[in-house]
């Protein structure tokens, strides 16, 4: 039979048809259908292939929990394996099936079926072994291009925003208990959010006719007046469409709303909306999820679960089939069958795996009295058919097997209250031997479920278990009487898999539908040795797809349990992680992605920067001049060259302001700076500067800067750009936790001060030319000293430092007047040449004089003393943080890596960065022994002022291999370069550029 | 002042204060030196903000406080202030004036805005009128002040830009 529309349908807009097309069919619908409602409403029962085996599938549930029924949505973006009963359809869509090729119907992959022998239990991990040459260009290339299921979208810009919440309560699901809990919370001190899955509320109540009135109303006028006074009030907010995914620790949910349920997406707004909520009580009123059986063939198209079936008559009115066969284990087919009864129809059979006393005499009674076939302590074998269910195989009176036409069987294995969540939040169940199944025990967090979630099936008692539960919430008293359609006395027998009489290598019995693994999978592996249900898992992967076994993981335990002769408590239930049901990764991200993936600093000179041509590096946060380009076709090698020539013979200019800045102040600072900084700085006069070195309690050099020091009550320190958070934060602590009784405060002010570093031998003209009113003569303002004077009704300090070995001065001067002054620089300096640099010029500067880079020379295993730096080093301090470390004996050894300058021999070759130092002319290829290894290149730039390549190496002993020919490896063959060791002064060793 | 955006019952502009960053103990000698030079008394608890028609006055931690000025002083005023502070061996007064940004945000959907950007619990019974409060914004390092009928949030100048684009994108999508 076709299918029939339930005229009596409760959420379908029937008055609003809608086109869309799946494989290219234009098929109609309407309005609220989802694409699985809207196809059965077309008799289109072929949605799918199987993941593995290519099988014909069609559509098992009416839920989040589909194995099956997963399509790609052209006109999203290629959005893949969407799940069709719960995807809405609307005007326009257009729907793929996936997995398949050349089509749904005749699909060349099938032929994995007839091949499925070969692929049994740990198929991957058995298989692909040899011989060794197939791996990369025969099984790889085949695997990538089976693996998965749709293809990927394309070009597609997600707009994904996360939204964040702050409330008392969550209640995650509005069905029955949801909206009870809900109402008792209406105008309560508590801010209550309500999560719902759906696009409307109502949960079972909408999906069934098991509860039939509520305070004698109709549910649907109960719903109504809910939803309308939970809107009214002052502190419940209603989220639809939204499913929660995720229960972290301190009760922190993640949902994912869908903001274009049911409407084409439009590309300007946000598609969906992730919220993370933060919680003091979680309610989780999340209901419950069918599970099925397993037989031969469960997986034909036709094959559902037997309340999907009863959703899709009520909630989206349409009768899948008028005459199906319901096969169950349970209690909870009754209201399916009456449904079909009051529409009219009923089924061709009514097979109950239960003993009769326990089916009970008010259903027999029903069943007798409205001639429909009926068959207790009886079993479906199998079923038969060609891309459908034809033929259904029933044994009863325990061998005897009948055949019964249909094209539909309802299946009902138990009921799963839906822990997902729970144990996801930490929450510990317990096996429950009567419902059969796992449910809710001890909670980690603050989480109290209500409803089927809990394992109470008894919706006359869910008012009596909300009142106890939530009882310390102190919620409003509200009258509830529920009037149910069905038996109270939910009664179950265990049936996890019925009894196969034909045996054929292409009939199978599923536990996994979604990864197509079988019942004899899992026996094999048991074979196998993988007796624990997390190997059995993995090596099956049974209930690894996306699905996560919603409706299959606890057969796959009772399945198990058997073989193994074990109680199911005793084989454990595997770990539900989050996601609870996939999300995109565009979701997680947000708008944390492309010009917003992290935060950007910019200096208040950037837009100065853009003008003249900058190309900027990313330090850290900020934005920093790399190099700046004279004209378009310069590359950075002329435009470094040219930069640092420049400087050299005139003057540069950089922008330092991204340079860590810290003000340090009290009466004990000078002790605070002594403790923190290698140097001595007890004899250092007022107004003088010096270079500065901290490091780590294991004496490794952690950072560099220059100190000021205004009196032995007030410093300022520089740091390096990247490392100005992490000293701050280190001097807080030292203050905080070791040296609480010194008296000091310290304050960042990295951005209260834009830094201009301008050097070169005209460098003194220039700012001479700037600062009328300051004496730069070198008696005056000598070499690391500094001033501080008024400019435009401001504050400015220059010092006379230099990181060129160039004369040089450091600017530092309020943001609002670094733009003008920084053009007022160049108004001046135009005359001198003077030239603007960036990152790269100024290393290279700075290894042409031998300085070193934190981060570059140092990688956490650098001491000072390794860099030569022993001149830094407060020897009569008392302590200094480090310095203990300094003196064990594998910091002191002679043979460490030392600091040494490196010049090719060849003047014309260049060594590259990061290169080993060798002593072998050439690598033997290929290498079979160790070459012993010296040390690495840690920087290397061609010198124009020098005209050849220089560089500066940590080598093993490097102090005693001055003037040792040595070789540098390179990438572009086994031969080394043959280089000198020098020392890392290259220019003006004796620093007359620097104090000129 | 400088309108940012208006837009779905949310309104931002960017304001130009002047800032002075306070630290100390707290105690009678030190309210006493600040007091003197501008007569407010600094907020004793933790978070709280005092505010008059000049001053925006927040104690961020158990030692700092931040002074804003809501009526911007001539700049050698506000340097002189830190010079007298400073002349004071126990309170370091460091100079922010021109080194954050101010952006005041109002209007009724604010806080649901905000919280687009950030984690931070806005609702009144958790984040008082006149409280402050150090946290991430659109993942940068913020100040929050809440004036009753609209937040005063501020920021590193660096990431203006960034946080500008930010906000106007979520007011836009």
């Amino acid at each position: 039979m076709s299918a029939l529309d339930n005229k009596k349908s409760s959420y379908i807009k029937k008055n609003k048809k809608v086109s869309f097309t799946f494989d290219g069919k234009k098929y109609y619908g309407y309005k609220g259908d989802t694409i699985a409602s809207a196809l059965l409403r077309n008799n289109v029962r072929l949605i799918a292939r199987s993941f593995k085996y290519h099988r014909p599938r069609g559509i098992y549930t009416c839920g989040i929990e589909e194995p099956n029924a997963i399509v790609q949505i052209l006109n999203e973006h290629n959005e893949p394996n969407a799940r069709a009963t719960v995807k809405q359809i609307y005007e326009g869509m257009k729907v793929d099936s996936q997995n398949r090729w050349p089509s749904l119907n005749l699909d060349i992959g099938s032929i994995n079926n007839l091949l499925s022998p070969m692929f049994s239990a740990g198929f991957y991990y058995k298989t692909f072994m040899g011989p060794k040459g197939f791996w990369k260009k025969i099984y790889e290339p085949i695997i990538r291009r089976t693996a998965g299921l749709g293809k990927p979208p394309k070009e597609f810009r997600s707009k994904s925003i996360h939204q964040n919440h702050n409330v008392d309560i969550v209640i995650v699901g509005a069905g029955l208990s949801g909206l009870i809990a809900a109402r008792k919370l209406i105008d309560t001190e508590y801010d209550v959010l309500l999560l719902e899955q759906d696009s409307f509320l109502g949960g079972v109540l909408k999906n069934s006719n098991k509860v039939e009135q509520i305070n004698n109303q109709e549910v649907n006028k109960w719903i109504k007046e809910t939803e309308r006074l939970i809107k009214i009030s002052t502190n419940i907010k209603i989220l639809k469409n939204s499913l929660v995914t995720s229960y972290n620790f301190t009760n922190h949910l993640i949902a994912l709303e869908d903001k274009f349920a049911g409407k084409a997406i439009d590309t300007s707004k946000s598609e969906l909306t992730l919220h993370k909520i933060r919680t003091t009580h979680t309610i989780l009123a999340n209901g419950h999820i069918e599970r099925f059986i397993s037989f031969r063939n469960n997986d034909l198209p036709g094959v559902m679960l037997a309340s999907s079936f009863e959703k899709y008559i009520h909630r989206y009115g349409v009768i899948p089939e008028t005459n199906p066969v319901i096969f169950t284990n349970n209690s909870t087919t009754v209201t399916l069958l009456k449904s079909l009864v009051d529409l009219g129809h009923k089924p061709v059979a009514y097979v109950d795996a239960r003993d009769k006393n326990k089916i009970g005499k008010k259903l027999l009674t029903y069943l007798k009295k409205n001639n429909i076939p009926f068959y207790f302590n009886a079993e479906i074998e199998g079923c038969d058919g060609n891309k459908k269910v034809e033929t259904i195989s029933i044994r009863k009176n325990k061998n005897k097997i009948i055949k019964v036409k249909s094209s539909m069987l309802c299946v009902s294995g138990g009921i799963n209250p839906d822990i997902h969540l729970f144990t996801q939040s930490k929450g510990l169940v317990k096996w429950d031997d009567k419902l059969i199944t796992f449910k809710p025990d001890v909670p980690f967090q603050n989480t109290i479920t209500i409803g089927s979630v809990s394992g109470n099936y008894n919706y006359e008692k869910t008012h009596d278990e909300i009142n106890n539960k939530l009882s310390f919430l102190k919620p409003k008293n509200i009258e509830m009487k529920i009037k149910i359609n069905d038996t109270n006395n939910f009664n179950i027998k265990e049936l996890w898999e019925t009894r196969h009489e034909k045996k054929s290598n292409w009939s199978k019995s599923f536990i996994d539908l979604h990864n197509d693994v079988t019942t004899k999978d899992l026996k094999q592996a048991v074979v196998e040795g993988f007796d624990r249900i997390e190997h059995l898992k993995r090596f099956t992967t049974n209930s690894m797809g996306t699905d996560q076994g919603k409706i299959s993981s606890i057969n796959s335990l009772g399945i198990v349990s058997k073989i193994l002769k074990k109680e199911i408590s005793e084989v454990g239930t595997t770990t539900y992680r989050p996601p609870y049901a996939p999300l995109s990764f565009s979701a997680i991200a947000g708008r944390n992605t492309y010009e917003f993936y992290d935060p950007q600093r910019k200096t208040p000179i950037h837009n100065w920067h853009i003008n003249n041509k900058a190309i900027f590096e990313d330090v850290g946060q900020w934005k920093r001049p790399w190099y700046f380009k004279e004209h378009d076709s310069e590359t950075m090698h002329q435009a470094v060259q040219r930069e640092s020539k420049q400087t050299r013979q005139t003057a540069g200019i950089l922008d330092g302001s991204t340079l860590g800045k810290i003000e340090i102040k009290g009466k004990d600072a000078l002790e605070f700076m002594n403790l923190m900084y290698t140097n001595p700085f007890t004899k250092m006069k007022p107004m003088t500067s010096r270079y500065a070195l901290m490091l780590g309690e294991d004496g490794m050099i952690k950072d560099d800067g220059i100190v000021c020091k205004f009196n032995d009550k007030h410093f300022i320190a520089t740091t390096t750009s990247g490392g100005a958070p992490k000293v701050l934060a280190d001097m807080e602590e030292y203050l905080q936790t070791e040296w609480p009784h010194l008296q000091v405060y310290v304050n960042s002010i990295t951005e209260q001060f834009t830094t201009f570093n301008i050097s070169g031998p005209k460098s003194r003209d220039i700012m001479s030319k700037v600062f009328t009113e300051v004496d730069f003569s070198n008696e005056n303002f000598p070499f690391m000293t500094f001033k501080v004077f008024n400019y435009k009704g401001t504050e400015a300090r220059i010092m006379r430092a230099s990181f060129t070995g160039e004369l040089g001065y450091e600017i530092y001067i309020t943001p609002n007047h670094g733009l003008e002054l920084w053009k007022r620089i160049f108004h001046h300096g135009n005359v001198f040449d003077l030239v603007p640099y960036g990152t790269e010029t100024m290393h290279l500067l700075r290894a042409e004089k031998g300085y070193v880079v934190i981060g570059q020379e140092t990688d956490g295993t650098v001491t000072p003393i390794d860099l030569n730096f022993n001149w830094m080093i407060g020897k009569k301090k008392k302590d200094f943080i480090g310095k203990r470390s300094l003196t064990r004996s594998d910091t002191a050894r002679e043979d460490r890596k030392q600091l040494v300058g490196i010049v090719p021999l060849d003047k014309s070759e260049f060594i590259e960065e990061g290169q080993h130092v060798v002593e072998r002319e050439r690598l033997p290829n290929p290498i079979k022994t160790p070459v012993e290894y010296l040390g690495h290149v840690s920087s290397s730039y061609h010198s124009p002022n020098l005209n050849h390549c220089i560089a500066m190496a940590m080598i093993k002993g490097g102090n005693k291999l001055m003037g040792k020919k040595l070789f540098i490896s390179s990438s572009y063959g086994t031969k080394n370069i043959a280089v000198e060791v020098v020392s890392p002064v290259f220019i003006d060793p004796e620093n007359k550029r620097l104090t000129s | 002042m400088t309108k940012l955006l208006s837009s779905r019952d949310i309104d931002i502009s960017q304001r130009n204060f002047q800032q002075i960053i306070i630290r100390g103990d707290g105690k009678d000698r030190f309210n006493q030196i600040i007091n003197k030079e501008i007569s407010i008394i600094p907020p004793s608890k933790n978070l709280e903000v005092t505010k008059d028609d000049r001053f925006m006055f927040a104690k961020n931690s158990f030692d700092q406080w931040s002074l804003i000025y809501l009526v911007e002083r001539d700049y050698k005023e506000i340097l002189k202030f830190i010079s007298n502070i400073n002349s004071n061996d126990e309170i370091l007064a460091s100079d922010y004036s021109y080194g954050q940004v101010y952006f005041e945000i109002s209007g009724k959907n604010r806080n649901e805005f905000l919280n687009k950007l950030t984690h931070f619990d806005l609702r009144l019974k958790k984040f008082p009128v006149f409280s402050m409060a150090q946290t991430l914004i659109a993942k940068i390092d913020c100040s929050i002040y809440h004036l009753k009928d609209r937040y005063i949030v501020t920021c590193n100048r660096s990431f203006e830009d960034y946080f500008k684009e930010r906000l106007k994108d979520t007011a836009n999508i």
